[in-house]
């Protein structure tokens, strides 16, 4: 599938929500959407596209604003999809796709505690991967790699 | 039969205590009975044994336990150090192959055992995060008194390579009290068995 065919398929459903479809290497194309579209995008995306399979979530900071991407794959087309969103960086939020694809859950647990992108209607935003409580989001520019400060850990025993 | 020297100062009895009444003196008791000396002394003997008794055991107990059931428990102990049979990270290669047939540490009598309970020694092979940091220390609390920890390569040292990361217990003493550390990213096998004599060592000299 090529990216007009994409295209094609996804701009009467989506209308102004999709920003461009652009060739990508190795995948089908990049769809870039606006984030109030996302749950629509993946719906169509799932069902019409045939992408049934969520490989990956992630999340970029780009200082003025942080990009969310999602990695979806076909197994009759054989082809993988890239789906990416720009989120402001003082409200960055976006709707999780796990009502769409289930195994975005923890992707976008992990997303959120190392990019700091927070997932409307997502059903269990834990910690995935640092403690719970843990105050920083590691992979934001901003954040400075430190001498080493000790967390307060609790056995749940004592 | 003679009496204490107590006893015989005590004032003998009136001829007339109505008299003695009359003064307000003490009234002496009249029929004190006068305890033989051969029964006092039998009291305290009877006394001075169990005390004597206890003193002595004790003594001996103290001695004992320094001298012959310590030093039996300690053999014991640092010939069969049963490490807690797990892996962290790339550390936990060089673990499993000081256990195989080309360093055999067994023949220490160091045997790997895959519970807590019936580990007494915790060798932390590998990087600790602080996401995994209280399932170690309920590992450590699960294992029985007495119980040693070793900490092997630099990550367990001291955070190791990964020291200013935002995720790594820089040390695993942060955590739980550790009796030896070993340097080395990784340390070799005989370095780890190196560490596993030296806290034999500790252990031949431990004291209570
Ligand atoms: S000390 Fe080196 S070999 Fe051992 S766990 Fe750390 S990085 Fe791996």
């Amino acid at each position: 599938m090529q990216p007009d065919d994409l295209a094609r398929t996804l701009s009467p459903k989506l209308g102004d929500l999709l920003l461009g479809v652009e060739p990508f290497e190795g995948m089908a194309g990049r769809v870039r959407f606006r984030r109030e579209g996302a749950l629509d995008l993946f719906r169509v995306v799932r069902d019409d596209l045939s992408f049934t399979h969520l490989s990956m979530v992630g999340g970029v900071d780009w200082v003025d604003h942080r990009e969310v991407f999602y990695v979806a794959w076909s197994d009759s087309l054989r082809q993988y999809l890239l789906l990416s969103t720009d989120v402001p960086a003082e409200d960055p939020r976006v709707e999780s796709a796990s009502s769409v694809w289930p195994s975005a859950n923890w992707h976008e647990r992990e997303t959120w505690e190392l990019v700091g992108v927070s997932f409307d209607h997502h059903p269990d935003l834990r910690h995935l991967l640092t403690p719970d409580g843990y105050a920083f989001h590691p992979l934001l520019r901003s954040f400075k790699l430190h001498e080493p400060e000790e967390l307060e850990v609790k056995s749940r025993h004592v | 039969m003679t009496t204490p020297a107590a006893r015989t100062a005590t004032p003998a009895p009136s001829e007339s205590p109505a008299g003695d009444l009359a003064l307000g003196k003490e009234l002496p008791m009249a029929d004190q009975p006068a305890v033989p000396f051969v029964e006092i002394e039998t009291l305290r003997v009877k006394e001075f044994i169990p005390a004597a008794k206890e003193a002595l055991s004790s003594l001996v107990a103290e001695q004992g336990q320094a001298r012959v059931i310590r030093p039996v428990f300690n053999w014991a102990g640092r010939n069969s150090l049963f490490p807690l049979h797990w892996g962290l990270a790339c550390c936990a290669i060089e673990f499993a192959a000081g256990f195989g047939a080309r360093w055999d540490a067994e023949r220490f009598g160091v045997v790997p055992r895959s519970s807590p309970r019936q580990a007494d020694l915790m060798i932390v092979n590998g990087t600790v995060t602080w996401k995994v940091a209280h399932k170690l220390i309920t590992l450590y609390e699960q294992m029985a008194e007495p119980k040693w920890v070793i900490a092997m390569g630099n990550c367990a040292t001291g955070g190791g390579p990964f020291r200013t990361a935002y995720s790594v217990v820089p040390g695993v003493d942060k955590l739980v009290p550790v009796d030896v550390y070993i340097a080395g990213c990784p340390p070799r096998p005989e370095a780890m068995l190196d560490g596993i004599l030296k806290l034999e060592q500790l252990i031949r000299e431990r004291k209570e």
